[in-house]
């Protein structure tokens, strides 16, 4: 080109201190202080004989002997697995058969079904808990229903099988998405081959289809196991009253939250739970041989032929119906109706006890008007900090060549191995232990980064793998063109990973709006959300305004799942 | 422009040495091909000179600017390099029109508005793409896009110009399009470039030198006709142009001329330039076009030796036939007008062109 003239070559002489080397290492110390802020100070007490904030406290083996001479301990720690173990069996039960039934034969509405059965994913456990109170507890709708006609129910949520069933049935829409994802990801041809060479349908689906999806069951088990043992509401709102402890609502009544704490204990207990709760997300990691670590994977559309049910395709399709009405729909359906009356009983005509004072009293109550605007602040605003942060920590991580993105990848996923319950009693400690932050300790800005901490994971699985889709070339046509890693990252990358950046704001927005297991060790007067409300208005006993917030808490999280999936087209899971 | 040097460049992926030693100086307004199979070190070498790879031993120089010096250290950033690369899969942006793709280098330099916008009409109308200015590189055909990432490297006028298989997404038809406009614009252009590709046809009539690579190693550097005239070795025979190899053993030998003996006890005449030894075991290469089958009566003579062969196949490939022969053991394969009649053909081999290897080297034929 002789006729431009002008400079050739690179841009301008490169910067003796690049750029990118204090937003790399920024953004890597923010993220060890906030992995390590809940952890250390918990180890920390463990070994202490008083609280870590007193001075004259003293380094201890102590707190260990007493939690194993602790009278109770062996009957909760019993609990614990079993409640954990029977979770599991029911999530993957039931996960499995719907896998199989809405994903692989020609189930008449497949599809709404399996939408369907993935409705406790998007609410929380606590939430569900309340749903399943109003329909199947002592004074429940069906209970009462059932009693008017045979007498007693034969069920009772207040014990071990029943928070199982609970539990579990929020927890099979795990089960049901990596069953299906690996279902969508075998090659069809492999049961075609089996049917061409004469196996029939059940033959083929036990032979072939479930021996295929083994890897995906074992994995979701192990997360299921997992979550199991971390599980707060359940137990805190059915095993509690019935006198069955376990190590999350030990902790609870022995932490910060009790009137009496015994740090020692709490701390020692917060420790054996990590210890067992990283144990199995290793375990996780080796089953998953490391890759494929997220649900939130697209899955391809390409699916395989559907088997054909028959005869049954009825029977089961009413046997699937019964089982998401009964399990989730009516649940929240009747949580619902329940916020909108003064009480709900089958003897009473819906009609006389219509009203909406259950959402006059959340109005007029400051503390239930405070908490739902804090609960917005909080998954608004914490959100998009979060997605910041988790944007750049993908972008470092997945496309830079900082010299410490491999341990900053391992740190940003270690929250995965801190139970809610342990985050919260640390964070607790973390914010006592440092002097001059008296002022976020009373806020909603001490939630806002514990559950930054608690869901950087859950953010770097939905975006990971968007940003792990658009080509190096992309940046590296851009670093050769004369722009450093800052630029590039800004005016290409930024702009091809919105998609990806969105779907995690979604998901992060969701998981903050709902959370309260962390939060229940944090908030002060003032810093209330939804999540603490409920817990503390269920203790209290009012139960209108417990489904009122809960109303709320679903409806938000519809409308947002309904907005990103239309407007963005947001896939929130395979 | 400036030129490039390129100095014992060694780059390991653990214990695989990708890039073995290489040296390559390409000359101020050279065009220089790297030439190989995949796997070979073509495209880790051009990444080094990218500054997309870090090398580990070594140096690399454009310029007399130093990119790298494994020695000393010195590695600049590919940003800091001012080389232009454009890649196999052209890397247009896709939130970015035509007119924005191009003129981002223009604005990382501070270029002012007018000029920006002058420049990139400029170097839109250069690659013939001025029309297209709006669009979104998805709304473009793969030629199109190649184009323009052409342009985008262009505009900039970067010191060196490396080309990543850039043609290798097109079609076969549009390839060839392709490549006449790529030969054209580099005559017209007279940038220092490195070529990667894999297609012989594209080595051999764009470039002034080829660097054939095997292995991580030069295999052979030349020109294009000594590349294809007088390879270095087997492989690279056998890489460039279709090319039949004959075991022989060396039964007189001679400056100038040696007589061979084929598999089946039949002598030709070749004319080889190194002395050879007698009874040595050899490779004769001939490329399909130098055979021909020999006119009734010709004998072997001063010009090439006569030897029967027997006829293995035939299939008609549109106007022409490929004949499949077995000539005492080595397959060999021959393109003719009219196919052979009966199962024996006589065979006309010249004696010069053939080219004799020492140690009969294992190649795939």
């Amino acid at each position: 080109m002789s006729t431009t003239t002008s400079e050739t070559g690179a841009p301008a002489a490169p910067a003796r201190f690049p750029r990118e080397t204090p937003i790399q290492y920024a953004t890597t110390l923010l993220v060890v202080v906030l992995v390590a802020a809940p952890l250390l100070p918990v180890l920390y007490q463990s070994l202490l004989d008083g609280a870590l904030y007193d001075h004259d406290a003293r380094l201890t083996l102590g707190n260990f002997v007493r939690l194993a001479q602790n009278e109770g301990f062996p009957r909760i720690l019993w609990n614990t697995f079993l409640l954990a173990g029977l979770t599991t069996v029911v999530a993957q039960l039931f996960g499995t058969l719907a896998a199989i039934l809405f994903g692989r034969t020609d189930l008449p509405g497949a599809r709404v079904l399996g939408e369907l059965f993935l409705w406790p994913l998007y609410l929380s456990a606590l939430v569900l808990s309340f749903g399943w109170y109003t329909i199947y507890g002592p004074a429940g709708y069906v209970t009462l229903f059932w009693q008017s006609l045979f007498g007693d129910a034969p069920w009772n949520l207040y014990s071990l099988g029943g928070m199982a069933v609970i539990a579990g049935v929020s927890q099979a829409p795990l089960a049901y998405l990596y069953c299906l994802s690996s279902a969508g990801m075998t090659d069809p041809t492999l049961e075609e081959a089996a049917r061409v060479s004469g196996a029939g349908t059940f033959r083929t689906l036990w032979r072939v289809t479930l021996p295929l999806m083994m890897p995906a069951i074992a994995y979701s088990a192990v997360l299921n196991f997992t979550i199991g043992l971390e599980l707060l509401s359940v137990p805190l709102i059915f095993g509690e009253p019935a006198g069955i402890n376990v190590l999350t609502t030990f902790l609870f009544n022995i932490s910060a939250t009790s009137p009496r704490p015994d740090h020692g204990l709490a701390a020692t207990a917060a420790a054996l739970m990590l210890i067992v709760i990283c144990f199995l997300v290793w375990l996780q990691g080796r089953l998953l041989g490391n890759t494929r670590r997220f649900v939130t994977l697209g899955g391809k559309a390409t699916r395989p032929r559907p088997f054909r049910l028959g005869g049954l395709r009825w029977p089961l399709f009413a046997a699937a119906l019964v089982y998401v009405v009964m399990t989730g729909v009516a649940p929240i359906a009747m949580l619902i109706l329940r916020a909108f009356t003064s009480f709900l009983s089958p003897m009473i005509p819906l009609a006389d006890v219509l009203t909406l004072d259950n959402f006059a009293a959340l109005l007029n109550e400051p503390v239930y008007a405070r908490a739902v605007t804090n609960s917005f602040l909080v998954s608004l605003v914490g959100a998009a900090l979060a997605t910041a942060l988790i944007g750049m920590v993908a972008l470092i991580v997945h496309r830079s060549e900082f010299r410490f993105r491999g341990p900053l990848h391992y740190v940003a996923l270690f929250p995965r191995a801190v139970p809610g319950v342990v985050a919260g009693i640390g964070f607790f400690y973390a914010f006592a232990l440092i002097p001059g932050i008296g002022g976020i300790r009373n806020s909603i800005w001490i939630l806002v980064i514990a559950f930054t901490m608690r869901f950087i994971p859950a953010g770097l699985g939905a975006v990971a793998p968007m940003l792990l889709q658009v080509s190096p070339d992309l940046d590296r046509a851009a670093r050769v063109q004369g722009a450093d890693w800052w630029t590039t990252t800004r005016r290409i990358m930024m702009p091809l990973m919105r998609p990806a950046l969105v779907a995690c704001y979604t998901i992060l927005f969701i998981s903050f709006f709902k959370e309260y297991s962390t939060a229940i060790f944090l908030f002060a007067p003032g810093s209330e959300v939804i999540g603490t409300a409920l817990l503390q208005t269920w203790v209290q006993g009012e139960v209108g305004v417990v489904a009122g917030l809960a109303a709320i808490q679903v409806a938000v999280i519809a409308v947002c799942i309904t907005t990103a999936r239309a407007i963005f087209g947001v896939k929130l899971h395979g | 422009m400036a030129d490039l040097l390129i100095e014992g460049l060694v780059k390991r992926f653990g214990d695989v040495r990708a890039v073995d030693n290489v040296s390559i100086h390409v000359a101020d307004g050279e065009f220089v091909t790297l030439l190989g199979p995949s796997g070979c070190g073509k495209s880790t070498t051009l990444a080094a000179v990218a500054g997309l790879d870090r090398p580990d031993e070594g140096r690399i120089i454009v310029g007399g600017k130093t990119y790298f010096d494994g020695a000393r250290g010195t590695y600049l950033p590919p940003e800091a390099r001012g080389c232009g690369l454009v890649f196999q899969s052209y890397a247009l942006w896709p939130h970015m029109t035509v007119f924005d793709n191009v003129v981002f280098p223009l604005t990382l330099r501070k270029v002012n508005a007018a000029e920006r916008k002058r420049r990139v009409a400029e170097v839109l109308a250069l690659v013939e793409m001025e029309r297209f200015a709006d669009r979104y590189p998805h709304m473009l055909s793969g030629g199109q896009q190649q184009r323009v990432a052409l342009a985008r490297t262009l505009v900039y006028q970067p010191a060196i110009l490396l080309l990543d298989e850039p043609l290798s997404n097109l079609d076969a038809k549009l390839r060839d399009r392709a490549r006449v406009w790529l030969a054209e614009l580099r005559t017209r252009l007279g940038l220092t470039t490195i070529y990667v590709t894999h297609d012989q046809i594209e080595a051999l009539s764009l470039s002034d030198r080829i660097v054939v690579m095997n292995g991580g190693r030069i295999a052979q550097l030349g020109t294009p006709q000594d590349i294809y005239e007088r390879p270095a070795d087997p492989f690279v025979a056998d890489f460039i142009g279709t090319t039949n190899f004959l075991p022989a053993k060396v039964a007189e030998p001679g400056v100038g001329t040696a007589l061979l003996e084929l598999g089946n006890g039949q002598r030709i005449e070749v004319a080889a330039e190194r002395a050879q030894t007698q009874g040595a075991r050899v490779t004769i290469a001939f490329r399909p076009e130098q055979m021909r089958v020999a006119t009734a009566g010709e004998v072997t003579n001063g010009e090439g030796s006569v030897v029967d062969a027997r006829v293995l196949t035939r299939s008609y490939v549109g106007g022409r036939w490929q004949v499949g022969l077995d000539l005492g053991g080595g397959p060999l394969r021959l393109e003719t007008e009219t196919p052979p009649a009966g199962d024996a053909v006589r065979l006309w081999l010249p004696r010069h062109g053939g080219i004799v290897f020492r140690e009969s080297g294992h190649v795939a034929a």
